[in-house]
């Protein structure tokens, strides 16, 4: 038993030796999961520094972040919620740089602290093979044809949906549409995945506010799902990267915000159908000036967010 | 009994580190709420709020509800199924062994997806016959339902070990004396099985109340929730809540903990001990004109355990696109390419996640005969804390326990530490996983008579050579059968995975998962369906290898 425990314990040894080769740099990401391993492979073969990735959902890198806050790991983080960035910068967690590389980022996709990698819209995505009318706008989903076909990811699992919700509530507080939705038989389904699921096997017509990049890739993969984005107005989610005041690679960190606002990397966040943060460059997809933004003023919803969240619930718990 | 050996001071330095360290931690996250960032201050400030919330009752009453409703359903389903299998000689016996030991093998996420695209509306049941079930689905009903199909099978392969140990000799006595069959059963046989199966039913009421995937598919649409999924809102939510967490994990400890109590005082009034040094011949009896029906009974169990998420595995992933359905012309093995392909590091996730559970299974294995003999054999103080540390981690939600590691082993005073190495994935595992091995040599060694163990040692042996050479072999089926289960779970463990990996690092589920959020479903589901095939694989290996007679 002991002689058995000491050759586990060899083994294990052997294991962590073979792959405990240094990271140069370690970036935890929110998704997409291929867009954030494209980029730290270009980074190495660009600059010879390795990246080690930690990928999941900003609640899982976040969850991570603060059980290691006595000893941090991280040097650079890519949020999928411009929140977080907001927040790390009031903890005076962050390290202010403006990359060469942001001069064509527009400046509310930038501050002292943080920059956008990419950009996503939310929408209402569609399946044409559903029998339902093609939707143009937010409250076509309360029509009658629309009856127990809808599916919204959870304003409390997704910073972009909580947003949403917030503007289309307006400051005045009027959940009329969320009430229609809600007396529709519209379901609350989750994160953004769970509640395209449904639409993409046909038990559900569309979801309400759909982060785009995940339904554009369904589309290209031959999916029948279509994205439309209501002309009354959508919100975006810019993603943002920053830096760490605890990593002690600072200036490889710095070279990878370079690397990912250059040509090369903002090529691969359009390939992710992320609206890539530099304006100049091109996207096969409708970017930003092509959307009508709501009106939002984040840190006055931001500061409300929990009795926004308790209200929406208390609709949809009917 | 005899005093503590060096078997038990082992198994309890490997408890100490595997399970007491990360619990201490979650504990003095609950007090101290800034503890994350290496401070003490403002003890028990979150307990009054978090325990005063509105919500917790009902949440709590909930949980209850759920691991109660589920330990009923498999025992309903298990029990005569086990007994079945162990005293009678039922017709392809050794596949429906097989069949059942594949919702093991089954994420419980992946099964649960899987019922959702099978029952809702326009899924797969409908898609073949036109029935929609959808409305039944997500509800509290659906969800006992559908954990109680990926649970019973714990139960099942305990009780036909221990009937089958028990053997019909002790019912014969009992028939000679002349109780008819049912009263000996009832009287006899069942009593003296009471260790399997109380502890199986223990590690259902665990495990379901610890299972997060399916409450929230299932249960948040109907506003159903349970402690677990206030745990996630609380761990993923920013800000983050880790004292909140901590403070609803430690609730779901104490309902482990009662159960794991009630348990004891059942135990406690008897004795079990069927094994003793007489050889026993033990022929099962034939079914008769009851042949038909009970293999019928046993092939709709499968069809709803197996046979429905399988389906939904593979339909999936042989689908091209999710939205073409149940279609020839939608049928394509392109999934399986990209994965034969390696592509985004499918191999090596693989390769992690089996070596792993192959690790995982080996070293629980040891922890759980040495604990087990400790607990039941031996006389020390502190025996039942020990025996109840090898209960509390099935209770803790997976996503806890990695925050208690991570709070535990990334103290920046350690000088060398298994965090951020896939060592500390093993750890957590083992922790995780460690009740399995735990409960079934529990089982088997209180069946063990003493007086084995007791001729041993007056013919010269040593404590440990007796526990090597007569006790260890009298339990190993049991505990091979905990072995291969804790394999299975531990290759395709996703909530500690997704939190605990070492940056860089994936592991099956890991894969899984990723592809299901950024909404690849079929490139998950060919994942799960290439998984499942090889965690089945490997146990039928193992049992053809050592030859034994029927699996588990």
């Amino acid at each position: 038993m002991i002689k058995s425990l000491q050759f586990a314990a060899v083994v294990a040894v052997g294991l962590v030796t073979a792959t405990g080769a240094r990271a140069d740099i370690t970036v935890y990401s929110a998704g997409p999961a291929g867009l954030i391993n494209g980029l730290a492979k270009g980074f190495t073969e660009k600059t010879g520094i390795k990246a080690e990735v930690f990928q999941g959902t900003t609640g899982q890198v976040m969850a991570r972040i603060e059980a290691e806050a006595a000893n941090p790991k991280v040097d650079v983080l890519i949020s999928a919620s411009w929140d977080t960035a907001t927040d790390f910068a009031k903890r005076g967690w962050l390290v202010p740089y403006t990359s060469p590389n942001a001069a064509n980022v527009p400046d509310f996709l930038k501050s002292e602290t943080a920059v956008a990698q990419g950009v996503s819209a939310l929408a209402i995505a569609w399946n044409p093979k559903s029998g339902t009318p093609k939707p143009a706008e937010w409250a076509d989903l309360t029509k009658p044809e629309f009856k127990d076909k809808v599916t919204l990811p959870d304003p409390a699992q997704s910073g972009a949906s909580f947003e949403l919700v917030a503007a289309l509530r307006g400051t005045a507080g009027n959940w009329k549409l969320f009430e229609g939705l809600a007396a529709n038989g519209a379901v609350v389904a989750g994160a953004n995945a769970a509640a395209l699921n449904p639409v993409l096997q046909g038990a559900k017509a569309a979801v309400f506010g759909a982060v785009d990049y995940i339904s554009l890739a369904g589309q290209q993969k031959g999916e029948s799902i279509e994205v439309i984005f209501p002309a009354s107005g959508t919100v975006i989610a810019p993603r943002p990267v920053v830096i760490l005041n605890w990593s002690k690679q600072q200036d490889e960190a710095k070279k990878f915000v370079d690397y990912m606002l250059s040509d090369d990397g903002q090529a691969l966040v359009a390939k992710a159908f992320l609206i890539p943060a530099r304006s100049d460059v091109k996207a096969d997809r409708p970017v930003i000036k092509d959307l009508k933004l709501l009106e939002i003023d984040t840190d006055a919803v931001y500061a409300k967010r929990a009795d926004i969240l308790k209200e929406f619930g208390a609709i949809f718990a009917k | 009994m005899r005093s503590p050996g060096p078997v038990v001071w082992g198994a309890a330095f490997a408890l100490v580190v595997l399970v007491l360290i990360p619990l201490s931690f979650i504990v003095l996250q609950a007090i101290f709420p800034a503890l994350g960032q290496g401070s003490l201050s403002a003890p028990f400030t979150r307990v009054a709020d978090v325990l005063t919330e509105p919500g917790l009752l009902r949440m709590t009453r909930n949980t209850a509800l759920l691991g109660l409703g589920v330990v009923a359903g498999s025992a309903v389903i298990a029990v005569p199924l086990g007994v079945l299998r162990a005293l009678f000689r039922v017709p392809l016996a050794p596949l429906w062994d097989i069949l059942l030991l594949v919702p093991f093998m089954i994420p419980p996420y992946i099964a649960t997806l899987g019922w959702i695209m099978t029952l809702q509306p326009n899924g797969y049941l409908t898609q073949l016959t036109g029935l929609n079930a959808g409305p039944y689905l997500f509800s509290l009903w659906g969800v006992v339902f559908v954990m109680t199909l990926g649970a019973f099978p714990v139960v099942y392969f305990a009780v036909s070990r221990t009937v089958e140990a028990i053997g019909g000799r002790y019912a014969d006595v009992g028939r000679v004396f002349g109780a008819s069959p049912f009263t000996a059963f009832r009287r006899v046989t069942l009593p003296l099985a009471l260790p399997g199966l109380m502890a199986s039913l223990l590690l259902v009421f665990a495990m379901t109340i610890e299972e997060y995937g399916t409450p929230a598919a299932l249960g948040r649409q109907s506003g159903f929730e349970v402690l677990v999924t206030g745990i996630d809102t609380r761990v993923s939510d920013w800000p983050i809540d880790l004292p909140g967490a901590a403070i609803l994990s430690l609730i779901l400890v104490m309902m482990s903990l009662g159960a794991f109590l009630v348990q004891l005082r059942i135990l406690s009034r008897r004795s079990f001990e069927t094994v003793g040094g007489k050889p026993q011949a033990f022929h099962k009896r034939p079914l008769g004109v009851f042949a038909i029906p009970v293999v019928a009974v046993f092939a709709l169990v499968s069809l709803l355990a197996v046979g429905v998420p399988l389906f939904a595995i593979f339909a999936t992933a042989l689908s091209k696109t999710l939205s073409g359905g149940l279609a020839a012309d939608n049928i394509g093995f392109g999934h399986f390419r990209a994965i034969a392909a390696d592509e985004n590091g499918a191999f090596q996730a693989l390769l992690n996640s089996l070596g792993l559970g192959a690790a995982t299974a080996l070293i629980t294995g040891l922890i759980g005969a040495a604990t087990s003999y400790a607990v039941v054999r031996t006389q020390f103080r502190g025996k039942g804390f020990l025996d109840a540390l090898t209960v509390i981690p099935n209770a803790i939600p997976g996503i806890v326990v990695a925050v208690g590691i991570i709070l535990a082993w990334n103290q920046p005073w350690l000088p060398v530490t298994p965090y951020n190495t896939p060592l500390i994935l093993l750890m957590a595992y083992c922790c995780i996983l460690l009740p399995y091995t735990v409960r079934y040599a529990n089982a088997a060694f209180r069946q063990v008579g003493d007086n084995l163990e007791a001729a041993a040692r007056v013919a010269g042996a040593t404590p440990l050579t007796a526990f090597r050479r007569i006790l260890l072999p009298l339990v190993l089926p049991s505990l091979i059968s905990a072995m291969l289960l804790v394999f299975a779970v531990a290759t395709r463990e996703l909530v500690a995975s997704i939190l605990l990996a070492p940056v860089g690092m994936a592991t099956i589920s890991i894969f899984i998962w990723r592809q299901f959020d950024q909404g690849s479903v079929g490139l998950g589901m060919a994942m799960s369906a290439v998984t499942i095939l090889i965690t089945t694989t490997i146990p039928l290996a193992v049992t053809l290898m050592s030859g034994r007679r029927g699996l588990m």
